[in-house]
């Protein structure tokens, strides 16, 4: 029996998995103060009557980072950068940061050496603020990390209590500013984080549940409660995750789909191609920060079935704001949930009321309540699809920088709309008429969200670079640093070695079983020429275990 | 949101980590690897000053309003070359269109050696990615006057033939002087064709010239031309060799040079020529390129071995760049008068034989041009070339370009001359070039085939 527990913005979602099919759901409305409340609530209504003894696997996904986030409630954080030459650090909105002296260049030479004394002193800085809590994050510290070694060792000494991050063990990939803001989210809601792990342990523990627990990743994947303490902003827009992984559980392998996911105030739109979800390019948007966390790319939609209807001018405008409820639940103004209503669409709320919206908002039209309800859907399934195209022009136009990328790129064009959420049983069948493809509702989307969590499987990258002429590979995430003496190393050689070392990270974060699953996703070598000679080869080598779902699932 | 979105740099940047012209080739896969490293850990294209765009591919059409490839624009060009090509295009559209301010096309393989004609490979270069990108601008767009600075270390050779009759292209290279230095040309007295003398410019500059010469000459003779010639816009070939450590050249040009180069001249689009320190130079080089030409600031850009006044011109360096200087303002203070002058003595046609060399390629070409000094038009060009590959086959052609805006009697004897020489069997291949309807054919006389763009 497996148990997926989505904590989402209004309700809190939970199903029970047994030999492939769902066999129970719960759910609880979600209390933004007491989310360990709401999950275990959900949890205790999901299990009654059930031996829990014979539960497998309990995957949570949850809103907390992100509310933490939005809401301002993240640790305060001293953020020390080793910028060497290039950007002036001024212009990355990252705000107020100590600099330091040292640089290291892209190959992983040191070009300027660290000042220890000015390290000293930032250190008496910092703590003299009364932080308590330091990023570190050198350019390049991804083909070197000596430089935050010792920036970390000398301000550990002068800060014994401080909770000291490195932004080489954060991301391995480039992108110094984003690597400096996951870096400083990283360190200010791990404590936040981890006290709230330690709850969920002690009250499933209590209730004698002593499977596996894992947290859904916002990549799709799952990772080990107590090890996930250490990447805590990788668990942000789990939500979304669990619904896409949600839909490729319920909805036939290999499509190229587009998820609708209808909500109240926005409808979030994530792209399938070809049976694997879309991963936003560099990382995602956290607040208005850049980060590298690996994340679906997700485009949120100001629009959903309780957005605003005004009228002005003769013009129709649906959102983007709401304000409260739909007049046929008793609201206080007209929505599209109303529209529907008065279509016959839909039957929820008072039908009486859903007339009353509709001939309010013809009346401004002079026009039906009857056309003035399908102007309202007609504006709705307007901005949806054009949303929807819009996303697949942005992936065709992404860089690319090797000719065949360039001319192989083809173009892929959708073969079914998905609709999970509130609003999806009405409104998706209209989308997909209107991109000329099929609808589906799954029977479960409702609870896709908790199948999602329930059903799939751990996700896990490595980053290696090896440079031959240096003698050396690098695992930055892992602080991992090992000789090479085979100058002409060929990409096959990288690529074993990429797997071994992947599986040693794998059994390390109690994943070890994956690891089989791994797949190269990115491949590079470039021979280094000096005068008329090779000197060595530069390999980059990703890896990764990608977003997918259990087998137990699977052949079911 | 219109004015916002104006305030943005594009930027292409194409690195072509799948093409070389040879494996230990200075044009080879590495060539921007590390600026690839440096730009994307920089996160340069995450701000909000720099929109990446992704290059599209030129069409044959593009190429062939500029060249004549023999036999075909197929045979000369890979792909990489058409995405190099198509990159520039792609952001003269984003900057007509206002999406952008001005535009960076970091792309490889570059072109300002090829010429015209094209036989072959010469300089790292088979096709002009900078004059496909001027006549598509005044095709498209409508732009009659143009500025094309070359701040390669290497003479911008191809680009100056090309446009070699045409005044409403302005020419200037600065460069390392030909006499130490490929392709061996460059000199003050190349000027332009009789109809458009003063209109190509050339300051070759001594080794060894430093931030402060090429600033001196900057500020002092192209910065004040530019304000007289009142371009639409301006287009820097921007080759990145003059750098102190440019394993071909011998310049001592720094990285903050260029940026503050860039950032004086106000480039509407930058189009990556040479340079080869790929580790030492262009990583920096390309930051601050790109930073002054978004308007962010680039004093923190420093090669690790940089300190400012490192290196210092000696006397005889400096009379040497102040003497070119004052050659090369008189020739444009005297543009006018030497059109006259040598129109005077000249009848209805101009003719000049060249020879041209593709280092590269190995090719031997031998050129007669002839232009109609049309008093209605600008007159039609006809170019008799044949190229050898060292003992090889002799490739011949006659091609004829008749300008935008040709005058009737122009549009007839070029056709008359187009199709006096199909069929001939002295000559290889003929072709058409219309730039004023923007048609292009030609003839295979071998095997009697015509074919069009």
């Amino acid at each position: 029996m497996l148990i997926g527990i989505d904590v989402g913005g209004t309700t809190t979602d939970a199903v029970l998995v047994d030999g492939g099919s769902v066999t129970k759901t719960a759910y609880v409305p979600t209390d933004h103060d007491d989310l360990l409340k709401c999950l275990l609530g959900a949890l205790d209504e999901l299990v009654k009557g059930v031996d829990t003894s014979k539960i497998e696997r309990v995957v949570l996904s949850t809103t907390l980072i992100t509310n933490m986030i939005a809401e301002g409630k993240t640790d305060a954080v001293a953020l020390v950068l080793i910028p060497g030459p290039g950007t002036n650090p001024k212009d990355y909105s990252l705000g107020e940061a100590i600099i330091l002296d040292g640089a290291i260049d892209f190959r992983g030479k040191e070009i300027e050496r660290l000042n220890e004394s000015q390290i000293k002193d930032a250190a008496s800085k910092i703590s003299g603020q009364g932080f308590s809590r330091v990023a570190v994050v050198g350019k390049f510290c991804q083909r070197n990390h000596a430089h935050e070694l010792k920036v970390g060792e000398i301000m550990a000494k002068a800060m014994p209590v401080a909770e000291i991050e490195l932004g080489h063990r954060v991301s391995g990939q480039l992108n110094f500013p984003r690597r400096a803001a996951t870096t400083m989210l990283t360190v200010a809601t791990k404590d936040k984080y981890r006290e709230f792990a330690e709850a969920v342990a002690r009250a499933l523990k209590h209730r004698k549940i002593s499977s596996p627990v894992y947290i859904l990743k916002a990549d799709g994947g799952t990772l080990p409660l107590d090890k996930s303490v250490q990447m805590p902003v990788e668990t942000i827009f789990s939500g979304p995750a669990a619904s896409i992984m949600g839909v490729l559980a319920l909805t036939p392998p290999g499509q190229t789909s587009v998820v609708v996911d209808i909500g109240g105030t926005t409808t979030d739109l994530a792209l399938i191609l070809s049976g694997k979800p879309l991963l936003s390019s560099k990382g995602a948007k956290v607040g208005s920060l850049l980060t590298q966390v690996r994340a679906f790319a997700v485009k949120s939609v100001a629009i959903g079935g309780d957005s605003v209807v005004h009228v002005a001018g003769g013009c129709l405008a649906v959102g983007p704001h709401r304000n409260g409820p739909p007049l046929c639940m008793g609201g206080t103004g007209p929505t599209p949930t109303d529209a529907l209503r008065v279509l016959g669409l839909s039957s929820i709320g008072d039908g009486a009321k859903a007339e009353k919206a509709m001939q309010d908002v013809a009346d401004k039209l002079g026009c039906s309540s009857l056309e003035a309800a399908q102007s309202v859907v007609d504006a709705v399934v307007d901005r949806i699809v054009f949303e929807v195209n819009e996303m697949f022009q942005e992936w065709e136009q992404e860089p690319a920088y090797r000719i065949w990328e360039i001319v192989k790129k083809e173009r892929l064009l959708a073969q079914s709309v998905i609709g999970v959420g509130g609003g999806a049983p009405a409104l998706v069948p209209l989308v997909a008429a209107r991109l000329g493809v099929t609808a589906i509702v799954p029977e479960y989307a409702p609870v896709a969200n908790a199948i999602g969590a329930a059903v799939a499987r751990p996700t896990l990258t490595l980053n290696l670079h090896i440079d031959t002429e240096r003698n050396e590979y690098i695992v930055a995430e892992e602080g991992l640093i090992g000789k090479v003496t085979d100058k002409k190393m060929t990409t096959e050689y990288a690529e074993r070695l990429a797997k071994r070392l992947l599986a040693e990270r794998a059994e390390r974060l109690g994943i070890g079983e994956y690891a089989g699953e791994a797949e190269v996703t990115y491949s590079e070598v470039f021979n280094m020429i000096r005068g008329w000679t090779t000197v060595g080869r530069l390999l980059d080598i990703r890896m990764e275990i990608p977003a997918g779902l259990l087998p137990s699932w699977r052949c079911c | 949101m219109s004015s916002l979105r104006r305030a943005r740099t594009g930027l292409i940047f194409f690195p072509a980590f799948d093409w070389a012209i040879s494996p230990t080739h200075p044009e080879r896969e590495e060539r921007l690897l590390y600026t690839r490293d440096q730009i994307f850990e920089e996160g340069l294209m995450d701000l909000p000053e720099i929109e990446e765009y992704k290059p599209r591919l030129a069409e044959m059409k593009d190429i062939a309003r500029t060249h004549f490839c023999v036999p075909d624009v197929e045979s000369q060009v890979t792909v990489a070359h058409l995405i190099a090509a198509g990159s520039t295009l792609t952001l003269a559209d984003a900057l007509e269109k206002g999406e952008i301010k001005n535009g960076f096309a970091l792309v490889r393989p570059p072109g300002h050696h090829s010429m015209r004609v094209v036989h072959g490979n010469r300089g790292f270069c088979n096709i002009n990615n900078m004059a496909i990108l001027v006549e598509y601008l005044r095709t498209k767009y409508g732009h009659k006057r143009i500025a094309v600075v070359d701040t390669d270390v290497h003479h911008g050779d191809g680009t100056q033939e090309i446009f070699w009759h045409d005044p409403d292209v302005l020419c200037i290279s600065f460069h390392q002087d030909g006499h130490t230095l490929y392709p061996g040309s460059g000199f003050v007295n190349e000027m332009g064709g009789p109809q458009a003398l003063g209109r190509t410019l050339n300051i070759p500059l001594p080794p060894g010239t430093t931030d402060e010469g090429i600033h001196y000459v900057l500020d002092n003779l192209i910065l004040p031309i530019l304000a007289e010639f009142k371009p639409d816009l301006v287009l820097n070939s921007a080759g990145q060799d003059n750098h102190y450590t440019d394993p071909l050249a011998n310049m001592r040009f720094s990285a903050n040079g260029y940026a503050r180069l860039n950032e004086k001249l106000a480039p509407d689009i930058c189009v990556l020529e040479g340079g080869y320190a790929v580790e030492t130079a262009l990583p920096y080089v390309n930051t601050g390129i790109i930073q002054a030409m978004a308007g962010l600031d680039y004093s923190h850009v420093k090669e690790p071995d940089y300190v400012p006044g490192r290196f210092v011109q000696t006397d005889e360096m400096w009379r040497e760049i102040k003497k070119t200087v004052g050659q090369v303002q008189k020739i444009w203070d005297d543009r006018d008068e030497l059109v006259k002058d040598a129109l005077q003595g000249l009848g209805d046609f101009y003719r000049r034989k060249k020879r041209v060399f593709y280092d590269t390629d190995m090719i031997n070409e031998n050129q007669e041009e002839v232009v109609r000094l049309c008093p209605n038009c600008a007159g039609f060009i006809t170019i008799s070339s044949s190229a050898q590959r060292g003992y090889g086959i002799l490739n011949t052609a006659f091609c004829v370009s008749l300008p935008r805006g040709a005058c009737s009697s122009c549009r007839e004897d070029a056709k008359e001359e187009y199709e006096e020489h199909v069929d001939d069997r002295r000559i290889g291949y003929v072709y058409m070039q219309d730039k004023d309807r923007d048609k292009f054919k030609f003839c295979n006389n071998m095997t009697h085939t015509q074919r069009g763009y």
